[in-house]
Parts: structure tokens; sequence; C-alpha cells
């Protein structure tokens, strides 16, 4: 039962950080591949100030993320108004870079040999771990519903017109740089957030938690659902980590010598999954947020009615 | 309106426009030239979407030299660019509406006021922009920079790829709404026969340089084959 708490909970985290990667990416078009640096931002900002500092798990938590806030913010100063590419390569290496700084500032986060122990909140609880999992549900609850309602919002549609010509949005009176800053910065910060709630649920914190699988992973699952529609990052992450890390890790009657094989077998489902869904759904499982209706003519046009209007 | 003087421009190190001077009154202002004349880089520096590299540009008196894209429209600039003019995923109305953050009228009486001018628009609301035809697109780009409110109103080659059937239609809509509303334009073009018939002046651009600044009565055809020629 634990176990399953465990799981349920780590794929929330995985939830809400595709959610917010189909903010930052499917919106607002910023190709974020440091997602697990913002989260360890988070995971050891809180584990540091908790263990060394002696803070309380929720303000560590609040205060680990306001420190990812800041650092994307600086980040996103340095490199937002770069190419994709190197935008993409920016933050791969600011992920790197926090990987490193972990393991090398062994007085502050125990480097190699870990920092623990995090415990839960509400430890005079006996349910302290499903209460712990209920409070993360409702912070992906309303990341989910804050990714829903954004493409409707005066700023998600600004997100998208950035997205899709920032120069023509920029022509319209948007300051399209700054607004590609804060949504950055908070959508990092919120990463980050989760991050410091995953640190109760790993308990000890050790440098192998910020590999870059987890930011793959989540890339993979915002790929698979579909970038365009905020639900596809569920559906992502229920194909992936749901089915694999979850259904068949933990229920799957396999035999213990060829359990060992599972983690390759499932990056191994995930490469095809992902080649089959380019090919044949390339717009990932769920598509696009909006389906393209041309609307029925009901009117003539005025000086039209005889134009062709087409492309001469 | 638009005071140029001695303006600079291009794209990172190399120099497309070359020490332009010109004023833009309240008319519609002509910009004829061949291909990589630099009528694209003048309305993208007139816009401020390219930085200048010497030169002075007042809008107004006041003076816009180093001003953000993203001041211009409050500033009374709308700019519609020739290619990419309109955000193939939101729908047209979310397109006109993005527009339409400037000026003094309520949002419903702009959107009449596109409307009566394109009221194909009209019917195609709830559709993406990006599944619009090319001159439908084109109505829907002018439709949004007038929701702006503009008092300068920059295009850049709107009858570009266009049937010539639509290009009647374009340039009258462009006529009236100079006509109707003041607002000054300036218009790039290729089409230099259409757009003689509502200039008011021309300038003529060749590889960068102006090559001739005339009011349209004082123009001729031939002194426009000459710089097309240059």
């Amino acid at each position: 039962m634990d176990y399953l708490i465990f799981s349920v909970s780590l794929m929330l985290v995985y939830i809400g950080l595709a959610q917010l990667l189909h903010i930052q990416f499917g919106l607002a078009g910023i190709p974020n591949f440091g997602v697990v640096g913002f989260w360890g931002i988070g995971l050891y900002g809180t584990g540091v100030l908790y263990v060394k500092a002696g803070v309380p798990l929720l303000p560590a938590m609040a205060m680990a993320s306001l420190l990812a806030t800041a650092l994307a913010y600086v980040l996103a100063r340095l490199v937002l108004q770069r190419n994709g590419q190197a935008i993409l390569a920016a933050t791969l290496a600011f992920a790197t870079i926090v990987s490193t700084l972990v393991v090398s500032e062994k007085d502050l986060t125990g480097g190699v040999q870990g920092l623990g122990t995090i415990r839960f909140p509400f430890s005079d609880l006996e349910q302290r771990n499903l209460i712990f999992m209920i409070m993360l549900l409702i912070v992906v609850c309303a990341l989910i519903w804050i990714s829903a309602k954004l493409r409707d919002s005066r700023l998600g549609r600004q997100l998208v017109a950035i997205r899709d010509n920032e120069e023509l949005a920029a022509s319209l009176g948007k300051n399209t740089a700054a607004t590609k800053r804060w949504v950055f910065a908070i959508t990092c910060g919120l990463m980050g957030l989760l991050g410091g709630m995953s640190a109760p649920l790993h308990q000890f914190l050790v440098p192998y938690q910020l590999s870059p699988s987890l930011t793959f992973a989540v890339w993979i699952a915002l790929v698979l659902g579909g970038k365009g529609h905020n639900l596809g990052a569920i559906v992502g992450v229920f194909v992936t980590f749901g089915l694999f890390d979850i259904l068949i890790e933990t229920y799957a009657p396999v035999p213990a010598e060829q359990a060992i094989l599972l983690p390759n077998f499932k990056l191994f489902c995930y490469g095809v999954l992902l080649v089959m869904i380019i090919m044949f759904r390339p717009l990932g499982i769920l598509g696009v947020d909006k389906p393209k209706v041309r609307s029925s003519t009901t009117t003539p046009p005025r000086e039209l009615s005889n134009a062709s209007v087409e492309k001469g | 309106m638009f005071d140029a003087d001695n303006i600079r421009s291009g794209y990172g190190e190399i120099t497309v426009l070359k020490d332009i001077s010109f004023s833009v009154n309240n008319e519609i202002f002509a910009v004829l030239g061949a291909n990589g004349s630099g009528k694209t880089t003048l309305l993208k520096t007139l816009a401020r979407l390219l930085p200048l590299q010497s030169g002075k540009l007042e809008l107004q008196g006041n003076d816009v030299s180093t001003a953000a894209p993203y001041q211009m429209p409050a500033a009374g600039v709308a700019y519609v660019p020739q290619e990419g003019n309109v955000f193939a995923d939101l729908s047209v109305m979310e397109n006109l509406s993005i527009g339409g953050r400037t000026g003094n009228k309520s949002k419903s009486e702009k959107l009449d006021e596109v409307f009566a001018l394109f009221p194909r628009l009209k019917e195609r609301l709830s559709q993406s922009a990006g599944s619009l035809s090319g001159g439908e697109g084109q109505m829907l780009a002018v439709g949004r920079a007038l929701m702006q409110e503009p008092s300068v109103l920059l295009l850049d080659e709107p009858s570009a790829g266009l049937s010539p059937l639509f290009v009647d239609t374009l340039f009258s809509s462009i006529a009236e709404t100079r006509r109707e509303r003041g607002v000054a334009i300036v218009l790039a073009e290729q089409n230099a026969v259409k757009t003689l018939e509502i200039a008011d002046r021309v300038m003529v651009l060749s590889l960068g340089e102006m090559h001739l600044l005339r009011k349209r009565s004082e123009l001729s055809m031939s002194d426009i084959t000459e710089a097309y020629h240059i």
C-alpha cells in the first residue's frame, strides 16, 4: 500500500511537471530541456533548508520554489530571446550545472553520500503519506485547471501568438520578451515546488535523482499525449509512467531473474511508442486543443460575392 | 506623422537602407521598388522591428529612434507584414481581439467597423486563421490592424500572391480606410499600376537608396520603370 501511494504520488509529480511543460512549450513555445534542474533546485533546496537549516518543511518548499523562480528568471533574461536551439542547450546546461553542484558541494548537499532524512509533514498522523499524496493531488489538480483555463485566457492567447509569430505579436503591442520571461520563471518556480514536494517522498536525496531521464520522461509524456492539448500531458504520463512504473513493475508477474531487464525494456517501449506516434499521429494521442471547423457561409459578402479571394 | 532623418537600417552588420530622409503626412505614402530594394526593411524599421544603425526617426514630433516595437501601437502605429501576418493557431475572432487594446472605441464598435469593411470575416469568426485563404488572411491582417485605431498604417505588399480581382477590392478598402478614417498609410508595393491609382506621394527605392520622391501627379510611369531598372 505504501509503495502504491509512493508510486501514485510520483506519477502526480510527473503529471504536474508535464502540465507546466505544456504551458512552457505547448503554449509559449519555450523548449525547456532543464526540467530536472528546476525540479532539482526545489528538491535539494527543500532538503538543505530542512536538514541543514532546520526550516520547517512547508516553508522550506516555498523558499526553494522561490529560488527556482529567481534562477529561472535570470536564465530567461540571458537566453530566452535567442533561438530555440540555444534555449534548449542553455536549459540542458543549467540542469547539468545543478546536478554537478549537488555532487561537488558536499558540505551543503551531502554529495554522493546523500542528504536526509526528510520526513513527511503532519508526522503525528498515522496516514501522513496518504494525506501528503492528497496535498500533492490538490496542487496538481490546480495546475491542470490553470493549464486548461490558460489557453482561452488573454494571457494564453498572447502566449500562442508569441509562439506562432513573436515579431508580429510585438508589433501588436505585446511585450513578448517580458511575457516569456515571467511565464518561464513562474512555471519553473512551480517545477521547483513539485521538486520540494518530492523531497519527503524520496526522504533521502542523492544526486542520481537529478539525472536527465526525468526531463526526457516528461518530454516523452508530453509528445505522446499531445503538446497542443493540456490533457495530453496527463494521458502521456499514464501511458508511460503509469503503465510501466506502476502497473507492470508492481503488478506484472515477471520472474525475478527477468525483472532486472524491465528498465531497459521500458526505455525500448518508450522509443517504439515515440516513433509510432511521430509517424502516425504527429500531434500526439489527443492532438490539438481546438478543432479547426470551417463555419458555414450565412450571408453574402459585401464586395466579394463574385470575387475569388484565393491566392492568385 | 513620421519624420525620417538620414535613417540607416538593416540586419545585424548588413546595411540595407542607406541614409534615407522623408516625411509621411496624413496621406497614402507609397513605397515602390523591385525585389530587394529595401521596402520591407523600411516598413520594419518604421514599426521599430529593426534597430536604426544611424539617423533619427520621429513620430508626431516624438523621437522613436530607440522605441521598442511593442510601444508603437500605443503611439498609433499598426503594421501589417507581407508574410505570416496572422496567428495561424488562433481563431479569426482571437486574431482580431489580440490587436484591439488601443484606442478609445469599444471592442464591439471596432469589430462592427471591421466587419463593414470586410464582411467575410464575420462569417469566419470561429475558424482558425491558419485555414483561411490568402485573401481572407490579408483581410484579417488589415482588419486586426484597424482594430488598433491607428493614426499610421504600415502595409507591406498587401497584394502579394492575391488574384487580380481581389487586389482591386483590397486597394478599394485601403483607399476607403484613408478616406473615411483619416489614417495615414505607408504602402509598400510592387504593383505600381494599382498603387498609383490611390497614392498621394510616391517614393521609389532602389538597392536601399531613395531614387525619387514625388507627388503622384508629378510622376510618370517611365520614371518608375527607370527606377526599377537601376
